[in-house]
């Protein structure tokens, strides 16, 4: 069998803010240290090597915390080293090691940190090759992590080819949300490994055919039923991305777009270009995707769904999208514009298009891991 | 005190109600989907029996039963009546909770009630072979059941997202001796048509009736079966409330609920159109009779009125109905028997005149409902049959809050022994909770050409 490839990256100080009520890490390192914070990344990162220990992998890594140490510890010889960390190591680290990894050929890069560190990781390697995170971040809203280090294992495949979807990297304000206030962007939108066979009883696992499938129903769809004279703010995102695509429009991936009567009138607006589109229409609908593993329907902290903007466009008029292969690994949507009258205003429950005419009705807050179970009956 | 209500076999119904008989109008005629003009008999002979397209016509209140269904109908039929008294005592409901149930048929559904007749007068009139669409497998393994007691062939269209999903289905359809394909098929000219323009689609009941009714007017010895939505198909399930009523009457209850699950509204017609009679000539003017759909496909609740056609390829006659358009395909919601775009005409007209109402229900909160009836009562329903299920709780929650005793009838149409797999997706969490997206879809429409 061919031997797979896998490109290893750890940030070494990932997640040791947390213990420490830091938040975060970046930048923070030596302030966490001094703190009494341990670096805890590196036993993280072998516990998900343990189970791959003896597959026919082929591993190529960075020197020391970086990966080395960990392989190493998970008792797996035989890999190549391509990159000598600076001591110690910043995010500049990470992206150079993924950089000398990638010139290597790798079929998967493995890495380990939280949204600092997919950040970076996707900066280096974009959708170059599938990246997988090993969960020991403060911040994990990505949806690029393994449940839990252990888990990894089961999704590299021990035989058969690696099965691919999109995934959301999330730029989480590491400033702000110090100061609970939760800001999140789409950073990036990467290949990721899903794990088939884990749930195939209930046909839940989705592939990319099956991802790419739904978004071009959902762009059709909605595309189908824009109405003149109404304006469509598109918001981030590959699922948003479709509904371009049906158009023929080269809508940005990352920002916000302005589509009127079927044309693009303005790509990439701020808050102040959307408030001038919208003094120009009557009726304007919001479409955004749900976004990152935590289902995040945009709200506070990017430029433009500001409250004023939302109150302006009516919380009626949000359209949400989403593929079924997303909502079936997001269990509930968060809101957070900034303004809690107008969080409720969306109401507990909002509807997600999933696909031509169809939808999914999907809880608002509240704990994702609550059962559903039994709500009425008792 | 009494669980079972049973009929002794002698008491079986010996004739089905037609409630065409007793509407206050007569109902609009199907449409030639090729001339738009009123079908004739003679439209539909290539593929129904003459005996089935009369009964479909017919304005007589009552039509017989031949004996040679009945004697196969006696294999599982007179189907009983259950209290359900510890959902009742579960629940804190002064509400008395009474239940239909159709699981005992040897397919385990309600669909066998009319896949018998239907099998019957087409073996009569010299048909070899039946061809038909199943969804979910329900209706497919029933036909397979009715064909074999009559030495006839089969041919089921299965959709092909179900075909794989639900293995066992299809096995019971070989067992009874009938032949299986996914569709869309490389089998009939709508399939291929289907499949080129979209060679990974999962199939849907519309097209799957395309096929059949393709396999069925293409072959002189084969004839179609459709197992819901046409008007005979709810005269041949009126046993089940006709049952009802004197199970109901033996021991002095008549009810002031009745509830069934809504897919193209068989099985609704057969548990509601006795007491719908009752109705609607004065005799019990105060029954409400609720029909039950998913939010995902709530043709009762937010369709439109109007003539459309039974299927995607436009084969089927046109019929007025509740529809959602005959070329919208379902959200894969695992009770796929409920996964159907159109209703039964007299059920639309019912609701449309506010004889019966009707009420959509989520995914999850139907599987709540299946898990507090299983757990109570024993019995782990089909998806189908939980929407029944959920709203009977609803309205037994309701009595508990007005103290009101309410004498509520269900249908409980079939067991859940091969839906397992939708159980174990409720009890992972991943259930979604689909939902119609009804004023995306009504600014789509609104930008469509008008055509006719
Ligand atoms: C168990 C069960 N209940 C209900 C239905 C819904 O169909 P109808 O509305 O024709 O009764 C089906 C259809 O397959 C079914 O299998």
């Amino acid at each position: 069998m061919q031997e797979l490839r896998v490109g290893f990256v750890v940030n070494p100080v990932a997640g040791m803010g947390g213990r420490v009520g830091l938040k975060g890490t970046d930048g923070l390192a030596d302030r966490a240290r001094a703190l009494g914070a341990e670096p805890t990344a590196g036993a993280r990162a072998t516990a998900a090597l343990l189970p791959l220990a003896g597959r026919p992998l082929r591993f190529v890594t960075a020197g020391g915390g970086m990966g080395e140490a960990a392989l190493s510890a998970a008792g797996i010889a035989g890999f190549d080293c391509v990159y000598r960390p600076a001591v110690p190591t910043t995010a500049l680290d990470t992206r150079a090691a993924c950089r000398a990894i990638l010139e290597q050929g790798v079929d998967l890069l493995l890495f380990c940190g939280g949204d600092g560190t997919a950040r970076d990781v996707a900066d280096a390697v974009g959708r170059a090759v599938p990246i997988l995170g090993i969960p020991a971040g403060v911040k994990m809203y990505s949806s690029v992590f393994a449940v839990d280090p252990a888990a990894v294992g089961a999704v590299v495949p021990t035989d058969g080819p690696l099965r691919c979807t999109d995934a959301e990297v999330i730029d989480v304000d590491e400033a702000a949300y110090r100061a609970n206030d939760l800001r999140t962007v789409l950073h990036a939108v990467v290949r990721t490994p899903v794990a088939p066979g884990l749930v195939q009883a209930t046909k839940q696992v989705f592939e990319e055919a099956d991802e790419d499938r739904a978004r071009a129903a959902i762009g059709a769809f909605i595309a189908d039923a824009m109405l003149p004279g109404v304006l469509y703010i598109l918001g981030p995102g590959t699922t948003t991305g479709a509904v371009g695509r049906h158009l023929g429009l080269e809508t940005t991936l990352l920002g916000f777009d302005a589509v009127l009567d079927g044309r693009l009138i303005k790509a990439d607006l701020d808050e102040n270009a959307l408030l001038a589109q919208l003094e120009m229409v009557g009726e304007a609908r919001l479409v955004l995707s749900v976004i990152g593993a935590q289902g995040f329907v945009l709200g506070r902290g990017t430029q433009v769904c500001t409250p004023s903007v939302l109150r302006r466009i009516g919380p009626r008029h949000l359209l949400l999208l989403g593929t079924p292969g997303k909502l079936v690994r997001t269990p509930a949507l968060h809101i957070d514009t900034g303004d809690p009258a107008l969080d409720a205003a969306f109401g507990p429950h909002l509807q997600v298009v999933t696909g031509y005419g169809t939808a999914q009705r999907k809880r608002v807050g509240g704990d994702p891991a609550a059962p559903i179970m039994g709500e009425r009956n008792g | 005190m009494q669980t079972k209500i049973h009929l002794d076999e002698d008491e079986m119904p010996r004739r089905w109600y037609n409630i065409q008989a007793d509407l206050p109008a007569p109902l609009d005629p199907p449409l030639n989907p090729k001339t738009g003009v009123p079908v004739t008999p003679g439209d539909l002979s290539a593929i129904f029996p003459a005996e089935l397209i009369r009964q479909e016509m017919t304005a007589a209140r009552f039509v017989d039963i031949p004996d040679e269904v009945i004697d196969i109908l006696r294999l599982w039929r007179p189907s009983p009546l259950f209290r359900a008294r510890r959902l009742e005592e579960y629940l804190k409901t002064p509400a008395r909770i009474y239940y239909k149930y159709e699981g005992v048929s040897p397919a385990g559904s309600h669909k066998p009630n009319t896949a018998v007749p239907q099998a019957y007068y087409n073996r009569q009139e010299g048909i070899e072979r039946l061809a038909t669409e199943t969804g979910a497998g329900q209706w497919g393994s029933a036909l397979a059941f009715a064909t074999c007691h009559f030495e006839m062939d089969c041919t089921v269209y299965m959709v092909r997202s179900s075909y794989a999903q639900k293995p066992y289905r299809k096995m019971m359809m070989q067992v009874w001796g009938a032949e299986c394909h996914p569709s869309p098929s490389i089998l009939t000219a709508s399939g291929r048509a289907v499949l080129e323009k979209d060679p990974n689609t999962p199939g849907s009941l519309g097209i799957a009736i395309s096929e059949a009714v393709e396999d069925a007017a293409n072959h002189a010895n084969t004839n179609y079966a459709l197992g819901s939505v046409l008007n005979h198909v709810c005269l041949h399930q009126t046993v089940i409330g006709l049952e009802a009523r004197e199970q109901l009457a033996s021991v002095d209850e008549y009810p002031d609920v009745v509830i069934g699950a809504v897919g193209g509204g068989s099985n609704f017609a057969g548990i509601a159109f006795p007491f719908a009679g009752d109705k609607l000539t004065g005799k019990k003017p105060e029954v409400e009779l609720i029909g039950v759909e998913p939010a995902a496909c709530p043709t009762l609740t937010k369709g439109l009125y109007a003539y459309d056609y039974g299927d995607v390829a436009g084969l089927t006659p046109i019929m007025k109905m509740f529809t959602l358009g005959h070329d919208f395909v379902p959200p894969d919601i695992h009770a796929g028997g409920l996964r159907y775009h159109g209703v039964s005409p007299i059920v639309s007209r019912l609701v449309r005149d506010g004889v019966a109402r009707a009420v959509s229900v989520y995914q999850n909160e139907v599987f709540d409902a299946a898990q507090t009836f299983a757990r109570t009562e024993g019995i782990i329903p089909a998806p189908e049959a939980a929407h029944a299920i959920r709203t009977a709780i609803d309205v037994a929650l309701e009595c508990r809050r007005t103290g009101e005793a309410r004498t509520i009838l269900f249908n409980n149409t079939g067991h859940g022994h091969f839906d397992l797999a939708s159980y174990e997706a409720y009890y992972a969490g991943i259930l979604p909770d689909y939902d119609y997206p009804e004023e995306l879809i009504r600014d789509a429409l609104s930008r469509l050409p008008k055509v006719g």
